[in-house]
């Protein structure tokens, strides 16, 4: 089973694929140093530049921004109290007071250990978990599949948490994208209006483009113009200097690795939920918890281990399953897409060498994090903090229109990733979750051909759907996810009031 | 869009639900002439958005009953719609004059518009926009860009 990972090994060590990784990692600290912008964002503009690129040297890019922009989150968070990314909050508990107090320098060098230790655990978890759980998924057939894509969109809209309504709003809008097009069977077209744009449907990055990355654009422009202004001493005390005072953190570290793994593969929950989760069970586990908040650099290295560790398990379900755990997997999902791999058991079988070195790319970004992150490139990287935001807003602009066009060469899908941008803004702004809707764009038409596999099977009795013990298992499973979370804070309410009666 | 709406009706989550139930209606017109197979998954889920868009201006109206501030939109409303319009415009700009004297536009245009107001900084980041573009997509991956419908006629 785990064989093909070392097969894999050699496709993985030319110089172009390690070149990806570096240049990845390096824009993902950049992305994620800046505050605004997310991986997420990052790897949506990032998708439509990778057509032309074999698919390694594509993955190994958007590993390499992922591990990148988990740390790179942790600079503004440190400087400025302003987290680079949404997973970056808890580092400011005790990254900031650090910098205030001149160790600014020391808490980013922590972030940078942790983060790169984090994100390797996460990988060694991706290459030991994701190989079994892909050969018990070649058991399914096209009733099984239909269940699967079902029991995905539940997950992530139930145990996403928030308004249950807005999410499903959301996986429904992406499933009926998803139908735009040729009907896959018949052939007549659906929802076309005519145009022959429309014909082979609605191209994943179109989405993703207009859903991640103009939002992101026009709240950097809704701000007016401010220059961050960071403590200009950060400490330049050399990694390996500092390396033997981060040692007592080895617990925190495992624990927070641990934390960051379980919380990666849950649909919905991500880098922040990790963070914090972390942070607190450190806090809880210190001899000195009144410390914490005022400059511990333990809190930082809960913080930053726990949000990188998220990283590469939560491609565990989404390569296996074609459930993403993060939003960030949901893109990738469309990245895989683009290159004609389609997540799931038959990607392990059809395309071991770039599955298997898609997780090599992400041990081996989590490691280059700690070279590429040290003192002199944070003191580099904590000057992006000064760039205009107006002007870093224009050139977003200009590279989402040439990645969309690129796609097929016209300006249609130019204005759709427009009105896409529109809808994406509202939702975003009136918390609809986005990542359903990606969810919903992947697996909707996925769900719809293997059921219709499944009824013609079946000659259209619906039975078929509830045949097997797999099946069952499934929609038990589908149930418990969409009732679960209800039943659950019934329960905690009810025996809350009864301790209070 | 302001976060105190008088109109209970004009609340940006209500707004969102109307649209949604219209638009999702509209859609079911074109499903009614498709193959009842074909047309399974598009009509549950455009029914279902009816459904939801329906439990979403209930609870919005709910809310404004109990006298709710609505959810806030935007902190200037002004300067999303004009950034919005300007991302609209240089779209229209690379259609109608071409990629590059639209990029060559509207790089300094939206920077100065939203507060950046260097004339170097300006000038000397659009030349690196353009350069960098040129550089990687039209010199080394050969990636043909619009030249502009406008010169064609």
């Amino acid at each position: 089973m785990y064989l093909d990972l070392l097969h894999a090994l050699p496709h993985v060590l030319s110089l172009t694929n390690f070149l990806a990784v570096t240049i990845g990692v390096v824009a993902g600290i950049v992305v994620g140093a800046l505050p605004g912008l997310s991986a997420t964002m990052a790897i949506s503009v990032l998708v439509p530049f990778t057509f032309g690129l074999e698919p390694l040297v594509a993955l190994g890019l958007m590993a390499g921004i992922y591990n990148g922009a988990m740390y790179g989150g942790a600079i503004p968070a440190v400087l400025l109290r302003i987290p680079g990314t949404p997973a970056a909050v808890a580092t400011t508990f005790d990254g900031y007071p650090m910098a205030q107090k001149g160790e600014g320098g020391f808490a980013l060098q922590v972030a940078v250990v942790s983060s790169s230790i984090g994100g390797i655990a996460s990988a060694f978890a991706l290459m030991l978990l994701a190989p079994p759980l892909s050969k018990l998924t070649l058991l399914f057939g096209p009733a099984e599949v239909f269940w699967i894509a079902v029991f995905a969109m539940c997950s992530i809209i139930f145990m996403l948490g928030g308004n249950v309504v807005k999410g499903l709003i959301s996986a429904c809008f992406g499933v009926f994208v998803s139908v735009v097009g040729s009907d896959p069977i018949f052939g007549n077209d659906r929802y076309t209006f005519g145009y022959l744009e429309l014909l082979d449907g609605i191209n994943i990055v179109i989405l993703l483009v207009g859903l991640y990355a103009l939002p992101p654009v026009l709240d950097l422009l809704e701000s007016p113009l401010k220059t961050d202004t960071a403590n200009e001493n950060l400490g330049t005390e050399p990694i390996w200097r500092t390396l033997p005072r981060m040692m007592r953190f080895w617990k925190t570290w495992l624990r927070g690795s641990l934390i960051g793994i379980w919380i990666g593969i849950l649909p919905g929950a991500g880098g922040s939920m990790a963070a914090f989760m972390s942070y607190n069970e450190a806090r809880r586990a210190s001899k000195t918890p009144e410390s914490w908040g005022h400059g511990e650099p333990e809190g930082v290295a809960a913080a930053e281990v726990a949000n990188n560790a998220d990283t590469a398990s939560a491609l565990i379900p989404a390569l296996t399953l074609g459930i993403p755990g993060t939003s960030v997997a949901a893109v990738m999902l469309g990245g895989l897409l683009i290159h004609g791999l389609q997540p799931g058991p038959m990607l392990f079988r059809e395309n071991p060498d770039i599955v298997f070195g898609f997780m090599w790319q992400f041990l081996f970004g989590a490691i280059l994090l700690l070279f590429l992150g040290g003192s002199l490139a944070t003191n580099s990287f904590a000057k992006l903090l000064k760039l205009p935001r107006p002007l870093l807003g224009s050139v977003i602009i200009v590279l989402m229109v040439i990645g969309v066009y690129s796609i097929h060469g016209r300006m249609f899908d130019v204005y759709l990733m427009l009105g896409f941008g529109a809808v994406g803004y509202v939702m975003d702004k009136l918390k609809f979750p986005l990542p359903p809707v990606v969810l919903g764009l992947i697996l909707g038409a996925f769900a719809e051909e293997n059921l219709r596999l499944s009824l013609r099977i079946g000659r259209g009795d619906w039975g078929i759907l509830f045949a097997n013990h797999t099946s069952q298992v499934l929609v038990a499973l589908t149930i418990a996810v969409v009732f679960g979370p209800s039943l659950k804070r019934r329960y905690w309410d009810n025996r809350k009031s009864g301790a209070q009666g | 869009m302001s976060q105190n709406t008088p109109n209970r009706f004009l609340r940006p989550e209500t707004l969102t639900a109307i649209g949604l139930i219209v638009v999702a209606a509209g859609f079911l017109i074109p499903t009614a002439a498709l193959r009842p197979l074909s047309a399974l998954l598009p009509a549950a889920m455009l029914i279902a958005l009816i459904v939801l868009g329906a439990m979403l201006l209930i609870s919005d109206q709910r809310e404004a009953a109990k006298g709710e501030p609505a959810a806030a939109m935007t902190k200037a409303p002004k300067r999303v719609l004009a950034a919005f319009a300007l991302i609209a415009l240089y779209a229209l700009g690379v259609d109608f004059i071409g990629f590059y004297p639209a990029t060559a536009i509207s790089v300094p245009l939206v920077a100065f518009a939203f507060g950046y107001r260097h004339p170097l900084g300006l000038a000397l980041s659009t030349l690196i926009v353009l350069s960098a573009i040129w550089l990687i997509f039209s010199f080394a991956m050969y990636q043909e860009f619009p030249t502009g419908r406008l010169w064609s006629l």
